[in-house]
């Protein structure tokens, strides 16, 4: 009946009468006053500081140690060898020592730092190719041209791993060794696997399949490409002994081809393997050297090298940042909430003294 | 019709004019600023407990994009004035859809068919497992939102609009009717505040604003009424009516800028 009537007249086109198109939903309106606000001001002041309270005491159970070795000790030997870049497949060998007054309990963690190395240029995080680090044929044959001018090498082989990223590679290598009370010289044992990401060491970074059976497999695998320029031994060679660290997979190579976001980082080396006396509870008090294979030259871009040594908690490495921010935010916001308080008891206007 | 005061902000061009402009220039510009550096800051010497370092440029990316999509979130739901289940749909599903889309891009099946492209594969996963990625977020979160609150409080409290203290009384009474006209459209986000919390069960669409900031920007015709909304309200008044409407509002913006409600316009001036 009621379609029929609706059909002509000037009531034909009408919407209907629901509870949505007349815009009649049920809703919810919150309302900014004063019993609402400021307890949440103050609520949040109080979570804030006890936040930054609790990371704090977290943080301060935590211990670094930073070196800088760009020309610390004998390495400023190499320091200037270095600055000379037809040294550069000259090796040069220096030792920086360093004691260590409180011991690190716990597990120890071993990084390199690099300082005014800029990893998130543009240029340079295009300047590789991913799908020739899965393992793709076709593209360790022909990379792709984002890897130009380290696509190809002077003999027209196509380069693997191709790029400015992996041309630059990070490859100093370090020793660490402690110098007991007794006189005697232990080297400290570091695990040099488990640094990655798993998805970076399983699913992103593949070597290419090889001919099974064949001898060799590895350079066999790589057959018909070249080394990149900076390096000193082709990426099959990176480590022969442990056919799961070696090519693509190579855990140094997975480090540093994950591009940091500033341009002062550290990578991880190693971690502190604790199965022998004297390193089980950690690193004991004492006196330190580190034995640096010295090759990567950081003049051309007037950067620094750096060692770092730390423990860590569930919240991480030393990071005094974010508790102290925690506490000035919950102080800021106590004393805007003050503020706002004392302005709404001499100054609001809550509708009792407005006149319409 | 019971308050017609209630459409002089509209009117008046209170509401999106150069002064507005700049301030929400202002937010946008302090907001960027801290979502960019808080990240900075906690996660340039960061670590996991397993001892990765967080620095890189994949996790700093998660992060701040996820500190972003939360403020923006928060800062819709501080400005809808009724959460209607149109307007719970939305502000949920847009972040549910932002992380959806997220791990569907980091996810090891895309990466396989396209590596250049999908090269962020396993990123959120790892990285919001981290608990200081996620404090980090929290903590950019209330720095950015709580200097809004306390201006809408400040705001509120000290120059009330017309339409608040209306609201206010009507929560005082008891609730016979509802809230009147309740909003079922999404993009009403901001004119929530003004006009859909008088009593008529009309719909909202009457004190909808003109076009916003695009014609300020694009134009320079700010400063003058908008001949669209007047035509629409004024045409069964007489054209002197809009002439008083026109000198007064003159006179308004050179004197002040403030938008209280204090002088009344006399509508029949036939």
């Amino acid at each position: 009946m009621a379609k029929e009537k609706a059909n002509s007249g000037p009531l034909a086109r009408r919407p209907d009468n629901s509870a949505f198109k007349q815009q009649r939903l049920p809703a919810w309106s919150p309302m900014l006053t004063a019993n609402t606000v400021l307890p949440f001001f103050y609520c949040m002041a109080v979570l804030c500081m006890l936040l930054g309270v609790w990371l704090l005491v977290t943080v301060q159970n935590t211990q670094e140690l930073k070196l800088d070795y760009t020309e610390a000790g004998t390495c400023n030997a190499c320091f200037a060898k270095r600055e000379n870049a037809s040294n550069a497949l000259q090796p040069c060998n220096c030792t920086v020592v360093f004691p260590i007054e409180k011991a690190f309990k716990g597990n120890v963690f071993f990084y390199y730092g690099l300082r005014n190395f800029h990893q998130n240029l543009r240029r340079y995080m295009d300047s590789r190719d991913d799908a020739q680090m899965v393992g793709r044929k076709k593209n360790l044959k022909s990379p792709s041209t984002y890897c130009e001018p380290f696509e190809k090498d002077e003999n027209g082989l196509p380069i693997a791993p191709c790029g400015a990223v992996a041309n630059s590679i990070f490859n100093d290598s370090f020793t660490l060794v402690y110098h007991g009370s007794k006189g005697s010289t232990i080297h400290v044992p570091l695990y040099r696997s488990g640094l990655t990401w798993y998805t970076d060491k399983n699913i992103k970074y593949r070597n290419p399949k090889f001919v099974v059976g064949a001898l060799q497999e590895y350079p066999n695998a790589f057959a018909g490409t070249a080394k990149p320029l900076y390096w000193h031994k082709p990426v099959y060679e990176l480590d022969p002994h442990n056919p799961d660290n070696n090519g693509f997979i190579n855990e140094d190579l997975i480090v540093w081809m994950r591009e940091a976001a500033f341009p002062n980082f550290k990578k991880l080396y190693g971690i502190l393997n604790r199965v022998s006396e004297p390193f089980t509870e950690g690193l004991p008090v004492g006196n330190y050297s580190i034995e640096i294979s010295y090759n990567f030259p950081v003049q051309y871009f007037r950067g620094r090298k750096e060692v770092v040594l730390t423990t860590v908690t569930w919240f991480g490495g030393q990071n005094h940042f974010l508790p102290i921010a925690y506490l000035v935010t919950g102080g800021l916001i106590l004393l805007l909430a003050v503020i706002l308080t004392v302005i709404w008891w001499k100054f609001g206007k809550d509708g009792k003294n407005m006149k319409e | 019709m019971e308050y017609p005061k209630l459409y002089e902000p509209g009117q008046l061009n209170l509401l999106f004019n150069k002064r507005e402009f700049f301030i929400c220039i202002a937010q946008g510009i302090y907001t960027s600023v801290v979502l960019f550096f808080v990240p900075y800051a906690v996660l340039s010497d960061a670590t996991q407990s397993t001892g990765e370092p967080l620095a890189d440029y994949q996790t700093f990316a998660v992060t701040t994009a996820t500190a972003l999509v939360i403020v923006v979130s928060v800062q819709i739901a501080l400005d809808t004035g009724f959460w209607t289940v149109i307007n719970h749909v939305f502000v949920w599903g847009s972040l549910g859809c932002y992380f959806t889309i997220m791990f569907a891009m980091h996810s090891q099946t895309l990466f396989i068919i396209f590596p250049n492209q999908f090269h962020f594969v396993g990123r959120s996963h790892s990285t919001l497992l981290q608990p200081v990625v996620w404090l980090t977020i929290a903590l950019a979160t209330v720095i950015c939102i709580v200097p809004v609150l306390a201006f809408r409080f400040l705001k509120l409290d000290l120059k009330p609009q017309l339409s608040d203290t209306l609201v206010r009384q009507k929560k005082r009474k008891p609730v016979g009717r509802s809230m009147g006209g309740v909003r079922g459209g999404v993009g009403s986000v901001s004119e929530g505040r003004l006009g859909a919390r008088g009593s008529s069960r009309r719909s909202g669409y009457a004190f909808a604003h003109q076009e916003g900031f695009g014609e300020l920007i694009t134009s320079g015709k700010n400063m003058r009424l908008s001949s669209l909304a007047l035509a629409t309200f004024a045409s069964r008044h007489s054209s002197s009516w809009i002439d008083t409407l026109r000198k007064k509002k003159h006179i308004s913006f050179t004197h002040s800028q403030t938008y209280t409600i204090s002088y009344s316009i006399s509508p029949n001036q036939h």
